[in-house]
């Protein structure tokens, strides 16, 4: 009788354990899913026109702080997916074009980065479309200033070789200039020293440029239509239109709920959850 | 006197002077009386421990009472009495105190209280101590109320007592009229739970509690206001009901735990300050945070109209919780920040069969406690559509404590294409608070039957124009994180090597010849000034005189001189001819005889020098060492 109450007694302890190993387990992989997986779970679903499970997965990625131009640009396609079955929720097309925008400033591949221009163009042509027959105005892109557009003609690095180039360029000048006893090798030192000096000016303040740009800029997507833009006090400026859905705006401050943006030639404050900033390579 | 009679003198002064002092003690000695309102207690209740000192030498002072650990004193009153009798010219003095502690017990136990103590004229006198029994709360026996006393507040004055405060304090000497029948108050159990260090104020204070200090967003925050209303105050206590500020909680979505037209709860009794206080719940929320960050809730206020002596404001205590967002790890897809309680979810369809371009109608229940989401995700597929639902809701406290309840969407669901169509799966994932994990209510809905339909709408007829045409392909495989490369101009050394060095280098040469000229200018100026040439003329002279060639010696001579007249007059007397030296010197300054000295030297050293004849050696060192004169008396001038 001892006997058998002992081996139960184990029997039970074994069992016991085995269902708390498994359920830790289980828990485990629960919390412990990769980014690899959520993703394939979230292409899955958009392949099968699942459009609210893949942005489920897709948001759960960008939850767990993982930073990837196709997982920007999947979940681009997940929103606009469900705009197009008619599922539509109100801020798809805003986080649609986040997704793709996202998708442009991080991807390395040219492929991707079309694809995703191509997907942006038509997302905003369907806000521009709606705007139009609220009678908005249409402009969805203001575009980049002119010093952030000549800026990101080349790469940072590119400006910093260019100014390191010209600096030479401009040293070895003056030196000939100034050492060279015949006058053709002085003209040519001068005319290559009066060159190089304001292509280095240049390229130093790009580089600058670009570098803030790089460090400080923070750059959101419009995600809710209808979006006024308000004063420092919360009052909506005179006049103004909604802020279109989708548009690229750059953050300038940020305060308790509310963020001041430049939007082209507007500079104004909008609610945080209007706004959804765009990740950027940690 | 022998030794032994002067002992024994000693020794009966001492006992005498002994005797002296113990009568004397036992003169000044006070009456002392340690007392307690009752010798067990349960564990957090008060106890009035009291002591009685008489005395006619001088009046007690400083008491004290020695408490064990698991006692606390929470509140101390002084009453001292002095009473002067006069009968017949005989002048009697009496000093009274009476000191009453309020102490609260902490622990279970059996404690000795005291002893207690005080000082009469510099000497401190003690009563032993009490012993007191605390059982744990509930478990005391009641006890014995005690005679109805007037407090000494004078806020309690009372027109049908006037005196009573003033004659408190006369001893037994003096019968006092019993002005107030005594009345028998009720059998009260405080509760320890509701007891405070000391009473906000006086008659009537609010006190607010939360029922925890950090929370997730979305998490509840019970939020309790409690009236506490004095009930040994003697006299009417009001408050303005068109004077009440509830508490301000902008960053919570509030909702109210108690019904609005429900009567303040009866919470309890509670003993703070040696008073019994009647509690009741006035305000109970639950406080849901709408966003990470420390949120404020502030706090409530009422304006105590009576009694007149206590009018004024009561308000609660402010709070701060610290807010912050659900663990980011094990966050399940389409969680929504906020979603946070205890929820289950249900659904039913109806019916399963049904036509192509039909609808069906989709009843989803979501209930449990918490802040229960006002909308949930529809699993949106191609060709069905989920119209808006129509959403009912009983939602309110559960028993007084949480706040939950049931959402019911009702959608209709109209469905395009053919087949088995399977609606998917409703889910909604949320963080469990008390499990402190995330969990998700799922309710799957099955699948459809739909018969196709050669009149049912097609997607292309009802939608004429496509919305979103021409999007691109979906990528599968993730692109992963590019290999962190710095970035030149985040280097110091990219700029100081790369950019700056070149034309600094540049500006160095130039600056460097500059400088290398500047110096080269300035050394051969040195090199030719006047002052170097004379240094030069007068050591070819002194060389000059060692030898045996008279003419050298006199053309060394000359030089010197003609040198010493630049250096140290100024004058260029070179080619000079007669008497013109003098004359330059002269006008340079140069005293007439010492000029005439040099022209005259000079001379002679022509005359040597060009002689046919030649001159002799001696006379030319003679000629150096007059020159050598001149030239002294030209620097001297200088």
């Amino acid at each position: 009788m001892r006997r058998l109450l002992c081996a139960l007694f184990a029997l039970f302890a074994l069992l016991a354990f085995a269902a708390v190993a498994v359920s830790a387990r289980a828990a485990h992989a629960d919390e412990g899913e990769t980014p690899s997986a959520v993703f394939a779970k979230g292409a899955q679903a958009l392949r099968d026109g699942r459009a609210s499970d893949a942005i489920a997965a897709f948001e759960a990625l960008a939850d767990q702080g993982t930073v990837d131009p196709v997982a920007s640009y999947d979940r681009g396609l997940a929103y606009a997916m469900r705009v197009r079955i008619g599922a539509e929720v109100s801020g798809d097309l805003g986080r649609a074009a986040q997704g793709f925008e996202e998708a442009r400033d991080l991807t390395r591949d040219a492929k991707l980065a079309d694809a995703a221009t191509r997907a942006l163009t038509v997302v905003r042509s369907e806000v521009a479309r709606r705007r139009t027959r609220a009678g908005e105005p249409v402009e969805v892109d203001a575009g980049r200033s002119l010093a952030r557009t000549v800026s990101s003609l080349l790469a940072e690095d590119s400006w910093c070789v260019l100014a390191a180039a010209c600096s030479a360029i401009l040293a070895i000048g003056l030196f000939v200039r100034w050492i060279a006893r015949t006058r053709r090798l002085r003209v040519g030192g001068g005319v290559a020293a009066g060159l190089a000096a304001p292509v280095l000016l240049l390229a130093i303040v790009m580089a600058l440029a670009a570098r803030h740009d790089r460090l400080e800029v923070r750059e959101a997507v419009v995600v809710t239509p209808g979006s006024r833009p308000s004063d420092q006090r919360g009052m909506v400026v005179p006049g103004s239109t909604p802020l279109p859905e989708g548009a690229r705006v750059e953050v300038v401050d940020s305060r308790d709920t509310r963020a001041r943006i430049r939007f082209g030639a507007l500079d104004a404050w909008v609610p945080e959850s209007a706004l959804r900033a765009i990740a950027r390579w940690p | 006197m022998s030794l032994r009679p002067r002992v024994l003198l000693v020794v009966l002064a001492a006992l005498m002077a002994l005797a002296w002092s113990v009568v004397a003690r036992a003169q000044g000695t006070p009456q002392l009386q340690l007392q307690m309102d009752t010798d067990t207690v349960g564990l957090g209740d008060v106890v009035h421990v009291q002591l009685g000192a008489q005395t006619s030498d001088a009046a007690p002072s400083d008491p004290r009472l020695t408490l064990p650990a698991g006692l606390a004193v929470r509140g101390q009153s002084t009453s001292p009495t002095q009473t002067h009798i006069n009968i017949n010219g005989v002048q009697s003095d009496r000093y009274g105190l009476t000191v009453d502690w309020t102490v609260q017990t902490q622990r279970v136990g059996v404690f000795t209280i005291g002893p207690a103590s005080v000082a009469v004229g510099g000497t401190r006198f003690a009563v032993r101590g009490a012993t007191l029994r605390v059982v744990p709360a509930g478990q005391a026996p009641p006890r014995q109320a005690p005679a109805q006393q007037a407090p000494n507040s004078p806020f309690t004055f009372s027109p049908f007592d006037p005196w009573k405060g003033l004659l408190q304090g006369f001893g037994q000497g003096f019968p006092q009229p019993d002005l107030q029948p005594p009345q028998s108050a009720p059998q009260l159990t405080t509760d320890p739970k509701l007891s405070l260090d000391a009473p906000r104020a006086a008659y009537y204070f609010l006190h607010a509690t939360i029922d925890k200090t950090s929370a997730v967003v979305g998490e509840q925050v019970t939020f309790s206001v409690y009236e506490y209303i004095d009930l040994g105050a003697q006299t009417a206590i009001e408050v303005d009901d068109s004077d009440v500020h509830d508490a301000t909680a902008a960053d919570f979505v509030k909702h109210p735990l108690l019904r609005e037209d429900q009567d303040a709860l009866l919470a309890g009794y509670a003993a703070i300050g040696g008073r019994t206080w009647l509690v009741k719940l006035v305000r109970r929320w639950a406080l849901f945070p709408l966003h990470a960050g420390d949120l404020s809730i502030g706090p409530m206020s009422v304006m105590l109209a009576r009694p007149r002596s206590a009018v004024g404001q009561r308000t609660t205590e402010a709070f701060t919780v610290h807010v912050t967002e659900p663990p980011a790890a094990g966050r399940p897809p389409g969680y929504a920040l906020g979603d946070v309680g205890h929820f289950s979810l249900s659904a039913q369809v109806n019916p399963r069969d049904v036509d192509q371009g039909g609808a069906v109608g989709v009843h989803v229940e979501l209930s449990g406690t918490g802040n229960v989401p006002s909308s949930i995700s529809t699993p949106a597929r191609e060709g069905i559509e989920w119209l808006a639902p129509e959403v009912h809701e009983q939602l309110g406290g559960i028993g007084h404590e949480t706040f939950g309840g049931k959402r019911t969407f009702d959608y209709v669901v109209r469905v395009r294409r053919s087949g088995d169509v399977s609606l998917g799966e409703l889910s909604l994932p949320f963080w469990d608070p008390g499990a402190k994990r995330y969990d998700v209510a799922r309710a799957s809905l099955g699948v459809l039957h739909v018969k196709p339909s050669a009149n049912a709408p097609t997607a292309s007829a009802e939608a004429p124009e496509e919305t979103l045409p021409g999007l691109p392909a979906a990528v599968d495989t993730m692109e992963g994180e590019p290999s962190r490369r710095a970035h030149l101009d985040d280097a110091p050394l990219f700029w100081l090597l790369g950019v700056v060095a070149w034309p600094v280098a540049f500006g160095v040469a130039v600056g460097a010849t500059a400088a290398g000229r500047r110096v080269t200018r300035t050394w051969r100026t040195r090199k030719t000034s006047p002052a170097a040439e004379l240094k030069e003329r007068l050591a070819a002279a002194d060389a000059a005189i060692e030898g045996s060639d008279a003419r050298q010696v006199d053309a060394a001579v000359a030089r010197a001189l003609e040198a010493a007249a630049m250096a140290h007059a100024g004058v260029n007397v070179r080619g000079a001819l007669g008497g013109e030296v003098a004359e330059r010197l002269a006008r340079a300054g140069v005293a007439q005889d010492a000029a005439s000295r040099i022209a005259d030297i000079l001379r002679e050293c022509e005359l040597a020098r060009f002689s046919p004849e030649g001159a002799d050696v001696a006379s030319a060192r003679d000629r150096w060492v007059r020159a050598r004169g001149a030239i002294r008396e030209l620097e001297r001038r200088a």
